[in-house]
């Protein structure tokens, strides 16, 4: 019991030690790369069941290749 | 207003369980039957279902539907009704409308599939009937024991009560949906059903209307 | 951006029109702001700086530098996506050579409505409709010839499909021509797609390798070669060629994999293992979307939500830790005021302003009955322009807000937002849509647009006149999860819930778990299903909180989302389940053919028989010399008007093992397309090259079957006749087995469970997800998501990563505390009811009761199961029930307000006068 307590402690110490060092504001869940329809996606899942989000893209926008298109088969509704 | 236009998701397509484009397109060949009741050109109302990709079946649609309302013409006017002749008749359809509803109610749950039925589905004779057929509600002034059941229970306030006054329905108001009929308490039994088509008598004049108590009645 | 001299090629409209250094990347861009790109005079060369000063708000920096930013993360989920294939690294395509030969990335900018042409189908050398359109598809994929894929990019059947609809419905004189190798329709009401299309007057399908030959020097047209069994070689001239390029890794893969440490496959993709195709090669990165392979929408939606529950199990210990929720100020209580209407008009870039005349407009809606400010923004999505909606609301004390801007369907929530922010009730908000409705529609008629925004904005003004403050109902979720079906969809959802903290039933009817996997040996990418299978349904029963129930029936489901209870019968007895989320993922069967024999004669049998005698290495299979495979048996056709997707890939499966057991064996698949889509290709090409014969016959002519003897040897065989297209004589083939690739089958239980959890079946007896391509694995009905063949056939990693992707979306339900119900919903004024039932029968959500009370019956309608279609309120005789938010009252007001009484009579004046 004593030993479970214990080593308890020392994973919040570990973990407090890694916080400190790391600061907590650039401190994230999750990192994503690609912010086409799947990036967003996972992106939204992830914010909406609790987990802080960094997504990133190479273009100005979000949106990828799908924001490109048209329309989306076989509904044919608008992409964007 | 000449034309209305109602457009919806396609048959079987609607996001909603309730597939309320069906009842839509029900509702829409009923109004067109009673359009052409009371004299209107029943083409002065469309329905059409389609996606939301279907952009360029929507323009045409519209294109085409606009001429034949251009050609049609101004409402009442191409019919040949004058104005007020046209208001009394609408009016009176408005009127009508709970009673319709209460009618053809289950009709409504309907899923037209083929347009081959959609002609057949509300005939003229229907619609005729649930002008001039309507059940009518009658207060039998002996009966009623002024209990203000019934007018509790009306809908739309077309019972007129008061404490040991008879009650009267007011012909004009009420929309036929039986609620008092069913509410009178079956001890007193004073709201009779008429038959559609024959006339109601008129309730007794006011100041006449003190109700005829039960119990006096036996003992006399 | 008006001021800047730089003029160059547009990268998001592919080149064809033009940009500045400066300017927005795309009108919906998000976040929507102006930057500034390479090509600017400064950055190359120090010079211009002309935008600086222009610019009123000092908003341009031009000595900016890139920053870098150090993140910490706990994992890592690749999207990178894909790139179109450049159909210039191949000559013979003369893309960038003739100017009438384009990509269909190009075809895709010149079709839109944002694009160079505004919707207008032109082409650039002449800026003139084309009539006639030949695409060539498979430009860049299933080649295996230098700079070509030897991968089937699988969209750009059903993509030029779409172009092809597209382009008839902008001109229905278009002749448009496909030329193809096989049409893959495999996806879900793609089969119905591609009849549409086929249907079409003046549309082609032509199967042939094709040949850009040369260009006219006057016209600019293109000629293209082909070849037909009935005409041979011919030569065509068209307007334009599309060429349908495929599907490529995307940009720097090399790079990004040394970055990341990940390997990649033989063609540039993410390596996966089929078993877990969301897993890298390294823990704790995760891939999804095409990365994993060229893939549709749904498949990148529903992977990367499975990527995202792969997270969360790898990160359940805090979650909730970094991220906060948004806290929004006190609502105040307006609804003693007189209405003070703020009106927003909303350029869209030039989306709306290039059509509608802004500034009048805007003078217009201040002499509207109770607007009491009015301005107008460039974009009123953008994040200034909803803090200015903000500030507004408090500085001027507007209590109603009119949003004339785009369609209320997407950006609705954000504008609700805004109005929290300001402290007012959501549900004062109103927009009117002058772009859907008005400047894309109208684009050529300025005027009567600007007339058309005038009276839709006093529509608008007019029923926010009347709106009124709607609660919306916080309801406590339940953290359990119920799963419907105990297949490999159906165990890995469970497994990935329980993994993040949740208690799963999972519910099986037969007396094992496994479904239709355990009739499946190994899969073309080297999966021991079977294998697979054991492992998983340990994981399962060692699991502490996944509790099995086999033998299982469901006898009554009651309740809504985050609370349902759910009676079962199992071999435990009866139980009463409560439960915030179910996941139907009951799976799918085999059709029982009628066709070819089968039932009659035992050499007949389906491809899943087969692999089960494969797998026994019965003497059946082993002594055989000749096996004729028959494809799309049961579907493709009226009765099942779909295609099952895994058919074509299940037969090459077999006919590479049975290759493998006896090389000399003749194997002949008899095919209509051979659909092996994505990397399955290479298997295709692979039994090709092993001399599996394939042969094509048409749905008019199928193949005939009778029992008789070799020619040779009097052997007792099969004969299967048919004719061959290419030699143009009848074929006969003997056979020792014939097994038919039986259509994959919607479960048995499907309209059952449908009804129960009411839920909605598409034409084919699948379940119909809320929307085919963004929300593919949930329902319309809240609560309840999908996943595995029930939802479509498809392949076993396909399956995964949709059961996964369907827990993820189950997580964004269970770990909140409640979820939030709608303000928009009936209510019913009791006086007025009459308690005729009619509600009650018209609502299929369960949502209204008959309730006893002292005055009769009354309709009452519990708030969290409507939905507010309000068909209810269109049955009732009475106008007792009426819908919040969208009362008679409010929309008769905006009807009323569309013909003033004014014009009304003087129409009726003018007609009159007629």
């Amino acid at each position: 019991m004593e030993g479970e307590v214990l080593l308890k402690d020392k994973i919040r110490q570990l973990k407090e030690k890694i916080e400190d060092k790391l600061g907590k504001k650039d401190f994230g869940d999750v990192l994503i790369v690609g912010g086409g329809i799947s990036g967003i996606q996972a992106s939204l899942d992830l914010a909406s069941s609790g987990f802080k989000v960094y997504l990133v893209d190479e273009a100005p926008s979000i949106g990828g290749h799908m924001a490109q298109l048209d329309k989306t088969f076989p509904t044919n509704d608008c992409s964007i | 207003m000449d034309g209305v236009f109602i457009g919806g998701c396609r048959l079987g397509e609607c996001n909603y369980i309730t597939h309320g484009n069906y009842h839509a397109l029900n509702l829409t060949l009923l109004c067109k039957r009673i359009m052409e009741y009371i004299g209107l050109n029943p083409d002065r109302l469309r329905v059409e279902f389609m996606s939301a990709g279907d952009g360029n079946l929507f323009v045409d649609i519209m294109d085409e539907y606009t001429q034949q309302v251009r050609e049609i013409g101004p409402l009442g006017k191409s019919e040949g009704i004058e104005p007020a002749e046209l208001e009394k008749r609408l009016a009176k359809v408005i009127k009508q409308i709970p009673y319709i509803k209460i009618m053809t109610n289950e009709k409504m749950g309907t899923h037209l599939e083929d347009p081959a039925e959609y002609e057949s589905f509300f005939t003229l004779e229907e619609v005729s009937k649930l002008f001039t057929e309507m059940i009518s509600y009658y207060i039998d002034p002996e009966k009623c024991q002024a209990c203000m059941i019934c007018a509790r229970r009306c809908p739309v306030d077309a019972i007129i009560s008061a404490k040991k006054e008879v009650h009267v329905i007011e012909q004009d108001k009420c929309i036929r949906c039986g609620s008092c009929f069913e509410a009178c308490p079956d001890r007193f039994d004073a709201i009779i059903e008429i038959p559609g088509g024959e006339p109601v008598p008129p309730p007794p004049p006011e100041g006449e209307r003190a109700i005829v108590k039960k119990d006096k009645k036996k003992a006399g | 951006m008006e001021y800047c001299p730089v003029v160059y090629p547009d990268a998001f409209n592919q080149g064809i029109s033009n940009e500045k250094a400066i300017h927005i990347y795309f009108s919906q861009a998000i976040p929507l702001i102006t930057y500034i790109d390479e090509s600017c005079l400064y950055l190359e060369e120090k010079k211009c700086r002309i935008c600086e000063n222009i610019c009123q708000n000092d908003a341009i920096d031009l000595k900016q530098e890139p920053k870098k930013k150090e993140v910490n993360v706990g994992a890592i989920i690749l999207s990178p996506g894909i790139k179109p294939y450049d159909p210039g690294a191949m000559k013979e395509y003369h893309y960038g050579d003739f100017i009438n030969v384009v990509s269909s990335m190009d075809y895709e900018r010149i079709m839109c409505a944002t694009g160079p042409y505004q919707g207008e189908i032109l082409r650039a050398f002449d800026l003139k409709s084309p009539q006639k359109i030949a695409w060539i598809q498979c430009v860049g994929s299933r080649q295996v010839i230098e700079g070509g894929n030897s991968y089937c990019s699988s969209v750009c059947c059903t993509y030029a499909q779409k172009q092809v609809i597209l382009t008839k419905d902008y001109n229905p004189d278009a002749e448009c021509t496909i030329f193809h190798n096989d049409i893959r329709s495999y996806g879900k009401d793609f089969e119905r797609f591609y009849e549409r299309t086929n249907a079409l007057p003046g549309v082609r399908f032509i199967r042939s390798y094709t040949n850009i030959v040369r260009e006219d020097p006057e016209t600019k047209n293109v000629f293209v070669r082909y070849a037909t069994n009935e005409e041979g070689v011919k030569e065509e001239e068209f307007d334009l060629v599309v060429l349908s390029v495929g599907l490529e890794p995307p940009a720097n893969y090399d790079q990004m994999a040394d970055i990341f440490d990940i390997e990649l496959n033989e063609h540039g993709f993410c390596k996966t293992d089929p078993a877990n195709p969301i897993q890298t090669t390294r823990p704790g990165i995760f891939s999804c979307g095409a990365f994993q392979g060229p893939t549709d929408i749904p498949e990148s939606v529903f992977s990367a939500s499975g990527a995202s529950s792969q997270c969360g199990q790898l990160l359940n210990f805090r979650r909730g830790k970094l991220a906060q929720d948004k806290v929004y100020p006190p609502e105040i209580d307006v609804s003693g005021e007189e209405p003070r209407i703020g009106v927003f008009v909303c350029h869209c870039g030039a989306n709306i302003s290039r059509v509608v005349d802004i500034p009048s407009t805007v003078d217009y809606c201040l002499t509207l009955p109770n607007v009491v400010y009015a301005m107008e923004q460039l974009f009123s999505c953008a994040s200034n322009s909803a803090q200015e909606i903000t500030d507004m609301i408090k500085e001027k004390g507007l209590n109603r807000v009119v949003i004339a801007a785009c369609t209320p369907r997407t950006l609705e929530p954000l504008f609700h937002d805004t109005l929290k922010e300001a402290g007012l009730n959501q549900y004062y908000l109103e927009m009117a849509n002058i772009r859907e409705h008005d400047s894309w529609v109208h684009s050529k008629a300025k005027e009567e647009a600007t007339v058309k925004a005038w009276d839709l904005i006093r529509m608008s003004v007019a029923r926010a006149n009347l709106l009124e403050p709607l609660q919306e109902i916080d309801l406590p979720v339940n953290k359990a999860a119920l799963v419907v079906g105990g297949g490999i969809a159906g165990m890995n959802c469970a497994f990935s819930i329980a993994e993040q903290g949740h208690i799963v039933h999972l519910l099986e009817k037969e007396p094992v778990l496994g479904g239709i996997a355990r009739k499946i040996h190994d899969t073309l990418e080297g999966l021991d299903v079977q294998e697979y299978l054991r492992t998983l349904i340990e994981k399962i029963y060692r699991h502490p909180l996944i509790h099995v129930y086999t033998e299982t029936t469901i006898t009554e489901v009651t309740g809504y989302v985050g609370n349902f209870v759910t009676k079962v019968q199992s071999e435990k007895g009866d139980a009463v389940i409560e439960h915030g989320a179910a996941i139907i993922a009951t799976g799918a069967d085999v059709y029982t053919p009628t066709e070819y024999l089968y039932g009659e004669d035992e050499r007949v049998l389906t491809h899943l028989e087969l692999e089960e005698l494969m797998a026994k290495e019965d003497e059946k299979v082993t002594g055989a010399q000749s096996i004729v495979m028959i494809q799309c048996v049961g579907c493709r056709n009226e009765d099942r008007d779909y295609c099952s997707r895994i058919c074509c890939s299940e037969s090459i499966k077999n006919a590479l093992k049975l290759k493998e057991i006896n090389p000399d064996l003749d194997i002949y698949v008899l095919f209509r397309d051979i659909r092996t889509y994505g990397f399955n290709e290479d298997f295709y090409r692979e039994a090709a090259d092993k001399d599996v014969r394939f042969i094509r016959y048409e749905p008019e002519a199928e193949p005939q079957i009778e029992p008789g003897t070799g020619e040779e040897d009097g052997r007792p065989v099969l004969k299967v006749t048919l004719p061959d297209y290419v030699l143009g004589k009848k074929l006969e083939l003997d056979a020792d087995l014939v097994a038919l690739a039986a259509a994959t089958i919607p479960a048995p239980t499907t309209k059952e469970v449908a009804g129960q959890f009411m839920l909605t079946l598409n034409p084919d007896g699948f379940y119909k997800e809320a929307h085919v391509k963004l929300r593919p694995v949930e329902f319309a009905t809240d609560g309840v998501f999908l996943c595995g063949l029930a939802h479509y056939p498809k392949f076993i990693p396909e399956t995964i990563n949709q059961a996964y992707g369907a827990a993820s979306r189950v997580l964004t339900l269970l770990s909140h505390d409640t979820v939030t119900a709608s303000g928009s919903i009936c209510v019913v004024e009791d006086e007025k009811c009459m308690g005729c039932g009619a509600c009650v029968t018209a609502c299929k959500y369960d949502a209204i009761k008959l309730q006893k009370t002292r005055h009769g019956d009354k309709a009452m309608v519990n708030p969290v199961l409507c939905k507010g279609d309000g068909l209810c309120n269109a049955m009732c005789p009475t106008g007792a029930i009426q819908l919040k938010h969208y009362t008679d009252e409010e929309l008769f007001s905006m009807i009323d307000t569309m013909i003033p009484v004014e014009e009304e009579e003087k129409a009726d004046a003018i007609a009159g006068g007629v």
